[in-house]
């Protein structure tokens, strides 16, 4: 067998039953034994990859309400009407946890406006903070002072992040303002309440592997997308939840 | 009472052992066609790594595989009533979600069989980059560069080579899926292997060559 054959061959027999002729090619040519070694070598590495990347927690809320919306889940604990269980008074009280909120969707917004083109912007779902987000946030501010919202996300503008080691600052699995966040969601349905805790789990275990990452590699620029995209998915959380509740 | 169904028993990681994960996939079938939410909770947390990479690795932008992965599992638990276990349900769910992406690409009038099978020549033939020992690619691969270098590949390479190297179908299913012949399927499959090792060797030459 020549080296042309072996490549006339080669798509049949990679991946069939061993070949005698071939194998007697390869064994004395070492450019069609090193082409034979380095497409195995992809092919095994790519198997690999299979169940390597995780969808943000947007993916379950809308399937679970599309389910709902269809009749499909039967909830025990719904109730006709979905009665507003946090009436405006008691949200005024604690508005507190929109802090954290304006905070992760200021800091995906400005990672979003300062890295990503604006082609790949509008490409993204729409992630948008509620009109007065950062009002009752300003509001919440002055009634209740939040020096921790800071110190636990660790929002670091993202242009310093990539200098300044503050970046991999662990984040709490969930931080005291997820918790408070969590008992509000959970005065009006404790099944929520688990499903955004999970959620809130997921995505801060995220941003702590994804800033991670980004230490490790402070020239990759998949880490910095990452690290967006983490925070990204921590606002989207925030935003569905608020939409719930609201 | 649902004693087992918790997120915390599944697809979060902690059913690390097959035997189990089954158990409770089995379990959570059943409770899924009663309309437990939980249940259905169970089930796409078992599968949704999976599911993305797969939409992500085909359709190569996050938004539209996310869309595309919440397509398949309401498709899939829309069904899940009809489902009677002759099949594995992870079978089930991975060709609904290739027919979604597929779907999707047709849509969009990407070609899920690449058009440049008939027009290459023996041009492109793998021959020429033969005996460049500098460039081997020895040893083990970079998995981000293997990512980005499968993101490069023409739509129709990337679907066959997805599908058959990543997601492990079979020629005789890959060509049922996308509708090509056996033949050309590994053809394809091959010639997507030859780009790839052409695009990482490029990445590493670039690499070393910025060290």
């Amino acid at each position: 067998m020549t080296c042309s054959e072996v490549q006339r061959v080669l798509p049949e027999m990679m991946d069939g039953a061993p070949n005698n002729e071939l194998q007697a090619h390869l064994e004395k040519c070492p450019a069609c034994s090193d082409l034979v070694a380095e497409l195995e070598l992809i092919s095994i590495e790519a198997h690999q990859l299979v169940e390597s990347n995780e969808p943000s927690p947007r993916v379950w809320l809308a399937i679970a309400a599309e389910l709902r919306s269809e009749g499909l889940i039967r909830d025990p604990e719904a109730k006709p009407g979905r009665p507003v269980l946090v009436p405006t008074e008691r949200r005024r009280w604690n508005a507190w946890w929109l802090v954290p909120v304006a905070a992760a969707l200021l800091v995906a917004a400005s990672y979003v406006g300062m890295r990503k083109p604006a082609t790949q912007i509008a490409e993204k779902p729409a992630v948008v903070a509620p009109a007065n987000a950062p009002d009752l946030a300003a509001q919440s501010n002055q009634q209740k002072p939040a020096p921790q919202v800071a110190e636990t996300k660790r929002p670091v503008p993202i242009d310093r992040s990539l200098d300044e080691p503050s970046v991999s600052a662990p984040v709490q699995v969930v931080s005291t303002e997820d918790r408070q966040f969590l008992d509000d969601v959970g005065q009006r349905s404790p099944r929520m309440k688990a499903e955004f805790e999970s959620q809130l789990r997921a995505v801060n275990s995220y941003i702590r592997d994804a800033e991670a990452y980004l230490k490790q590699n402070p020239g990759d620029e998949d880490a910095r997308q990452h690290v967006m995209a983490a925070y990204e998915q921590k606002a989207m959380l925030y935003q569905m939840a608020l939409n719930h509740i609201q | 009472m649902k004693p087992h169904l918790t997120n915390q028993a599944a697809g979060k990681g902690d059913l690390t052992d097959p035997k189990l994960a089954k158990t409770a996939e089995a379990e959570a079938i059943e409770r899924a066609k009663q309309g437990d939410e939980a249940a259905f909770e169970v089930l796409y947390n078992l599968h949704k790594r999976r599911v993305y990479s797969l939409c992500l690795r085909m359709v190569s932008n996050p938004a539209q595989a996310e869309d595309l992965a919440q397509e398949a599992f309401l498709q899939l638990f829309r069904k899940v009533g009809t489902f009677r276990g002759e099949s594995a349900f992870s079978t089930w769910l991975h060709r609904m979600t290739v027919n979604v992406v597929l779907m999707n690409l047709r849509k969009k009038g990407l070609p899920v069989v690449s058009l440049e099978e008939t027009i290459e020549t023996d041009e492109e033939s793998p021959k020429k980059e033969l005996g460049g020992p500098d460039l081997k690619l020895a040893g083990s691969l970079d998995r981000l560069q293997l990512q980005r270098a499968i993101e490069k590949l023409p739509p129709g390479y990337k679907t066959i080579f997805v599908l058959h190297d990543v997601e492990g179908f079979e020629h005789n299913e890959i060509a049922t899926m996308v509708g090509c012949s056996i033949g050309n399927s590994k053809s394809q499959l091959h010639k997507a292997r030859l780009k790839l090792r052409d695009y990482l060797k490029f990445m590493r030459a670039e690499k070393a060559e910025k060290q």
